[in-house]
C-alpha cells in the first residue's frame, strides 16, 4: 500500500514516495511563477505596450509618470483575473471530483448559467445590481447545481454524459428564460449583451472587493477537501469502508464548487471551459490526487485565463477580444481530448 | 428423453433437399458428386481497422452439416463468421457462396440464400414479437410490395417452429432472455434460407435456455438447413456439432468430427486446458473434463 | 404430422393457393398490419393512422387561430371571404402579406424539422439524437452573425447560416471519431461545438449598435418574423423532395435500427442506408434553418412524441413531420399571442418547452436505465 490513497483513474505520476512530493512541490513553485509571469504580462500588454522592467518599477515604486498610472488601471484587472482564474479551476476540479465525470464544468453544467439567470432576474427586478450581484449569483448557482445533480443521477448515480446532458438541458430552459427576459427589455438587453460574453475589462474596481473574500474562502476549503476527495474516488461504498462519509464531501463539495462559479460569474459574467481544461492539464502532472491537484489549480487556472486575456488583448488589436470568447475556443478542444480519454463511458 | 446422435440425426432430410446432400457422418468423397459447399473461403484476410485478426484463412462448410466453430476468445471465430456471411469485407481473399463469389450477388440475393444472426441485435422499442419475426422478410419485399400473403404464412410457420406463437402479439422488450433469442431464430427462419449462421446464440443465457436454443438449432439442421454455428461451450459445441472447426490466433488447427477434434492433445493445443475425455453418457459425444492442478 | 413444418414448405404451399385464387384485388384490403390497394401493399397501423389525422386537423385549427386572433386577426365568418380575395386592404395584407406565409413556413418548417429528427434518432439509435444537439443549429447561427454583424454583406445571411451549420456538423462528426456510432460521444462534442458558436454569436452581438442587435438576437433564436412567399417555396419544396426520399428509406432504416450486422444480413445496405438518410436529415435541417433561423428542440421533441403517442416500432417519418409541424405552429401562436411579454420570437418557447422536456425526458429514461 502506497503511503497516500490512489484514485483509480487514470493520470500519469511521476514518481512515487517523497521523490514524489519533492517533485510535485517544486513543480508547484514553477507553477506559481508561472502565474506571477502571466500577471506580469496581463500588466505589460495592452493598447499600450510597456517592457517588464517597467511594470516592475510601477508596481513597487510608483511615480507620477503615465505609465504607472497605465499599470495602476491594469492591476485590478489583473488581480480579478487571478481571483477568477483560481477559483473557476479549482471549482471545475471539485466537480470532477464529486461526480467523478472528466467532463465536469461550471459552464457544462449549468453553474454559470444559473448564475446569470437570478442576476438577470434580479436586474430586472431591482435595477442595476452593482455589488449585491453576488447574492443572487450564489444562489442562482447552488439551486442549478443541485437539479442537474438530481436530473443527472438516474438509478446509478451520475455518469460524465449523464451530467452534461441535464446541464445542458436545463441551460437551454434557464437561457431560454434570459432571452425572454433580454427581447422584451432593451435596457437589459443592451447591458446584457455585454455582461454574457464574459470579459475582465471593464469591470469597476470595486468588484474585486466584492469577490474577494468569497473567492478565498472557496479556495482554502478545496484545498482542505484534497484528502476527502481522494476518498471519494474510491467509490461510494469503498469510501464508506474506509471510514470516509460520501454524502457529506460531496455536499461540502458542491457548496464550495458552486460559490466558486457564483462568485466567478458574478465578478465577470459566465466563462466556460476554464473549469475543464485546467484540471485535465494539471492531472497530467499530478496524477489524481486532489490535494496536489487543486493546489496547482489555484496556479495554473489564473495562467489559463490570463493567458487567454492576454491573447484576446493581443489578436485583436487596436480592440480587444473578450476572455470569454478566447476561453471558449481554447477550451472546448479539451472537451474533445477529455472525451476521447473517457474511454468506454463514451 | 430418448437418446438421439446428432451425428447421424440427418438420415432423412426434409422433403426440399432433393439431391446432392450427403449424411455428414459419411465422408464427402463417397464416389458420389460431391454437393457443392454451400460456403467456402479462401485466402481470407480479415481486418478491424488496423488490427489484422485472421490472415491467409481457407476455410469450407460442409453441406447439410451442422459446424460449430470453437477457439479461445479473441481467435476470430466470430471475425470469420462475419466475413462467411458478407457482413465483414475481407481486406484479401474471398467468400463463394454456392461457388458464386460473394461480391458478384446482390445483398437482398444473398439474404435469400443465406440468414445471419449477429451476436448482440437490437431489438427496436415497443415492437411486437410479430413484426420483429416479419422484419426477416425484408428481402422478399421491395417498396411498393412491402407485404404479401406468403411473408404472412412465412411469419406465421417460423412462429410456430420456434414456439413463440402464443408470445406473438408481446413486446420483444418484455421477453425473458430465453424467450427473446427464439424469437430472433423466428426472424432467421422466416428468412427462409437454406444457410443460417449464428453468432453466438447461447451466450448470456442460462444452460436450460441453452439447452433449448441448441435443440432448436438441431431441429432446424434435421429439416435439411445447412447450420454454422459459433459456441464458446466446447461441450455443447460437441454434442449437437456434426463438423467442427477449431481456431487459435485466427488460424484454423482442426476440422473435422466431434470425436475427431475434441481429443485432450486437441483441447491443450486450443485452449491450453489439460483435460480427459470422457464420453457424455446422453449423447455420445465426446465430453472435456479438465485436469485438476494444484 | 401432414401439416407443414418447415417455412419453405408453407411459402411453397400458398403459393400454390395463391396463384389458384388470383392475387390482385382491385380494392383496398387491410391485412396483418398493411393496406394492399392494386397490387401495392404498404404498412398500415391503426392507430398511427388515427393520431397522424389528429394532429393534422389540429394542426389545420392552428392555421385558422394563427388568421383569426390578435388585434388584426380576421373575424372567423369574413375568413373564407377574404381568402378568396374580397376582403378590405388591411385584412388583405395582414392575411397574404403577413400571416399566411407566416402560419405555412411554421407548418413546412416544423414537419421538416420533425422528419429530420426522426432520422437522426433512427440512425443513432438513441432518443437523444438530433441535428440541433450535434451542432447544426448553433453553427448555423454563428454562420448568420457573422455573415450579418462582423463581416456585414459578404454573403446574404441564408447562406452563411448553411455554410456554418455544414461546418459545425462537420467538426462534430469528425470529432466524434466513430460518427455516427457512438452517438453519445457526438452530443458531448456537439455541446463543445455548440458552446465555441454561442461565444461567437454573443461576440458578434456585442460589436454593433443595440436595435440591430436586438433584432439580430431574435433570429438567431429561431423566429417566424416577417416571412414571405419566398420562404414559403423553398421549405415547401424541401420538405415535399426531401420528405419523399425519408419515406422511402425508413423502410431500410427500420431494419437498420436493429443493428448493422443485422441489418445487413437480412438485405439491407446498411452504410449506404445511413449516409442518404443523414443527408436527407441534415438537408431538411438545414432548410429550416435558412427559412426560420434555428429553432431549438423541434426536431429532439416531436419524433420522439409522434413515437410515444402512435406506439409505433420504427421511424415514424409522416407521425414525426405532423408533430413538427403542430409543435412549431403552435409554439408560435403562443409565442406571438400571449399577454405577458411582447412578442416573442418561437425559438425561445421551443428552447424553453424542448429543455424541460429533456430533462423529463433524461430523468425518466435513466431511471429505466435505458439510456
Amino acid at each position: 500500500m502506497t503511503a497516500h490513497v490512489d484514485a483509480p483513474e487514470q493520470g500519469r505520476t511521476i514518481a512515487s514516495g517523497p521523490a514524489r512530493r519533492w517533485g510535485l512541490g517544486a513543480g508547484l513553485v514553477l507553477a506559481v511563477a508561472l502565474a506571477a509571469v502571466v500577471a506580469g504580462l496581463s500588466l505589460a500588454v495592452g493598447s499600450n505596450q510597456l517592457p517588464l522592467s517597467t511594470v516592475w518599477r510601477g508596481l513597487f515604486a510608483p511615480d507620477d509618470t503615465f505609465e504607472a498610472t497605465v499599470i495602476a488601471s491594469r492591476v485590478p484587472r489583473t488581480v480579478l483575473g487571478l481571483l477568477v482564474g483560481a477559483a473557476l479551476a479549482v471549482s471545475g476540479a471539485l466537480m470532477q471530483g464529486i461526480t467523478r465525470n472528466p467532463l465536469a464544468d461550471p459552464g457544462l453544467l449549468g453553474v454559470n448559467t444559473g448564475a446569470s439567470a437570478a442576476i438577470v432576474a434580479g436586474t430586472v427586478a431591482f435595477g442595476a445590481l452593482g455589488q449585491r450581484s453576488i447574492f443572487f449569483a450564489l444562489p442562482g448557482a447552488f439551486v442549478v447545481a443541485v437539479v442537474v445533480y438530481a436530473i443527472g443521477s438516474g438509478r446509478t448515480g451520475p455518469t460524465p454524459v449523464r451530467l452534461v446532458l441535464a446541464g445542458a438541458a436545463i441551460g437551454a430552459v434557464l437561457s431560454a428564460a434570459i432571452q425572454t427576459v433580454t427581447l422584451t427589455n432593451p435596457e437589459v438587453f443592451d447591458s446584457y449583451r455585454f455582461w454574457v460574453v464574459g470579459s475582465l475589462a471593464g469591470r469597476p474596481a470595486s468588484t474585486v472587493d466584492m469577490v474577494w473574500p468569497v473567492i478565498l474562502v472557496g479556495l482554502l476549503a478545496g484545498l482542505a477537501l484534497g484528502r476527502p476527495l481522494n476518498t471519494l474516488a474510491l467509490g461510494d461504498e469503498t469510501a464508506r469502508a474506509v471510514g470516509g462519509n460520501a454524502g457529506r464531501t460531496r455536499l461540502l463539495g458542491a457548496l464550495v464548487a458552486t460559490l466558486l462559479a457564483g462568485a466567478a460569474t458574478a465578478a465577470v459574467g459566465p466563462i466556460a471551459f476554464v473549469g475543464l481544461a485546467v484540471p485535465h492539464i494539471v492531472r497530467t502532472i499530478t496524477g489524481s490526487d486532489y490535494r496536489w491537484l487543486v493546489a496547482y489549480c489555484v496556479a495554473l487556472g489564473p495562467v489559463l485565463l490570463l493567458g487567454a486575456d492576454v491573447i484576446g488583448r493581443v489578436v485583436a488589436r487596436p480592440g480587444e477580444l473578450m476572455v470569454g470568447v478566447v476561453t471558449a475556443f481554447v477550451g472546448a478542444p479539451f472537451l474533445y481530448v477529455a472525451v476521447r480519454r473517457s474511454g468506454s463511458g463514451l | 428423453m430418448e437418446t438421439w446422435n446428432p451425428v447421424t440425426g440427418t438420415e432423412n432430410p426434409g422433403p426440399r433437399r432433393a439431391e446432392g446432400t450427403t449424411s455428414p457422418s459419411e465422408p464427402v468423397t463417397s464416389g458420389e458428386a460431391p454437393a457443392v459447399a454451400p460456403v467456402r473461403g479462401t485466402g481470407l484476410r480479415l481486418a478491424y481497422d488496423q488490427r489484422v485478426v485472421v490472415d491467409g484463412l481457407d476455410v469450407e462448410i460442409p453441406a447439410g452439416s451442422f459446424t460449430v466453430i470453437v477457439g479461445p476468445n479473441g481467435c476470430g471465430k466470430s471475425t470469420l463468421l462475419r466475413a462467411l456471411g458478407r457482413t465483414l469485407t475481407p481486406r484479401a481473399g474471398h467468400v463463394d457462396l454456392y461457388g458464386e463469389p460473394l461480391a458478384s450477388l446482390g445483398n437482398k440475393q444473398i439474404a435469400r440464400m443465406l440468414a445471419l444472426l449477429p451476436q448482440t441485435p437490437v431489438a427496436p422499442e415497443a415492437i411486437t414479437v410479430r413484426d420483429l419475426v416479419g422484419r426477416g422478410r425484408y428481402a422478399y419485399q421491395t417498396l411498393l410490395r412491402q407485404w404479401s400473403a406468403s411473408d404472412g404464412v412465412a411469419v406465421r410457420a417460423a412462429m410456430e417452429a420456434t414456439g413463440t406463437t402464443d408470445l406473438a402479439d408481446r413486446k420483444v422488450s418484455e421477453l425473458s432472455g430465453g424467450q427473446r433469442q427464439r424469437v430472433w431464430i423466428a426472424m432467421v427462419l422466416a428468412q427462409d434460407t437454406d444457410l443460417l449462421l449464428l453468432d453466438e446464440p447461447t451466450t448470456f443465457l442460462d444452460i436450460t435456455h441453452q439447452v433449448d436454443v441448441l435443440d432448436l438449432c438441431a431441429q432446424m439442421h434435421r429439416e435439411g438447413r445447412t447450420l454454422v454455428a459459433v459456441l464458446h461451450d466446447l461441450n455443447l459445441a460437441a454434442r449437437y456439432a456434426t463438423h467442427m472447426i477449431a481456431m487459435r490466433d485466427g488460424e484454423v488447427v482442426a476440422t473435422g468430427t466431434p470425436h475427431e477434434v475434441v481429443t485432450a492433445e486437441g483441447v491443450e493445443e486450443i485452449f491450453g486446458l489439460r483435460c480427459r475425455i470422457i464420453t457424455d453418457p446422453e449423447s455420445e459425444t465426446p465430453l472435456v473434463v479438465p485436469l485438476v492442478t494444484r | 404430422m401432414n401439416r407443414p413444418t418447415t417455412v419453405a414448405e408453407a411459402v411453397a404451399e400458398q403459393a400454390e393457393s395463391a396463384g389458384r385464387r388470383g392475387a390482385r384485388r382491385l380494392l383496398p384490403v387491410v391485412d396483418e398490419g398493411h393496406l394492399s390497394v392494386v397490387g401495392v401493399v404498404v404498412p398500415w397501423n391503426r392507430r398511427a393512422t388515427l393520431v397522424v389525422t389528429a394532429a393534422l386537423v389540429l394542426v389545420l385549427t392552428a392555421l385558422v387561430l394563427s388568421l383569426t386572433l390578435g388585434r388584426l386577426g380576421v373575424a372567423l365568418a369574413d375568413l373564407p371571404a377574404v381568402l378568396r380575395g374580397e376582403g378590405s386592404k388591411t385584412e388583405h395584407f395582414v392575411v397574404f402579406t403577413n400571416r399566411l406565409p407566416r402560419a405555412l413556413v411554421g407548418v413546412c418548417a416544423g414537419a421538416a424539422l420533425g422528419i429530420s429528427g426522426a432520422i437522426f434518432q433512427s440512425v443513432t439509435r438513441n432518443p437523444l439524437g438530433s441535428p440541433d444537439i450535434i451542432g447544426l443549429n448553433a453553427g448555423a447561427a454563428a454562420g448568420a452573425a457573422a455573415v450579418t454583424l462582423v463581416w456585414p454583406g459578404i454573403l446574404p445571411a441564408p447562406v452563411g447560416a448553411l455554410l456554418g451549420g455544414a461546418v459545425a456538423v462537420t467538426l462534430v462528426l469528425l470529432g466524434a471519431g466513430r460518427g455516427l456510432q457512438a452517438p453519445l460521444r457526438m452530443v458531448v462534442i456537439g455541446i463543445g461545438v455548440g458552446a465555441m458558436s454561442l461565444a461567437f454569436v454573443q461576440f458578434a452581438i456585442t460589436r454593433t449598435r443595440r436595435e440591430q442587435a436586438q433584432e439580430m438576437a431574435a433570429w438567431l433564436n429561431g423566429s417566424l418574423n416577417a416571412r414571405s412567399w419566398e420562404h414559403v417555396t423553398i421549405i415547401a419544396v424541401a420538405l415535399v423532395v426531401l420528405g419523399a426520399a425519408a419515406l422511402a428509406l425508413s423502410r431500410g432504416l427500420q431494419q437498420v435500427e436493429m443493428g448493422d450486422d443485422a441489418a445487413v444480413a437480412l438485405g439491407v445496405p446498411a452504410r449506404r442506408v445511413r449516409l442518404l438518410a443523414v443527408s436527407v436529415g441534415v438537408g431538411l435541417a438545414a432548410a429550416a434553418v435558412v427559412v426560420c433561423g434555428p429553432v431549438a428542440f423541434v426536431a429532439l421533441v416531436a419524433p420522439q412524441v409522434a413515437r410515444r403517442v402512435t406506439g409505433s416500432a420504427g421511424p415514424g417519418m409522416v407521425a414525426a413531420g405532423a408533430a413538427g409541424a403542430l409543435l412549431l405552429v403552435g409554439a408560435d401562436l403562443v409565442a406571438v399571442h400571449q399577454p405577458w411579454f411582447g412578442s416573442l420570437p418561437v425559438g425561445v418557447l421551443t428552447a424553453g418547452i424542448g429543455g424541460l422536456y429533456l430533462a423529463v425526458l433524461l430523468t425518466r429514461e435513466w431511471r429505466r436505465g435505458t439510456l
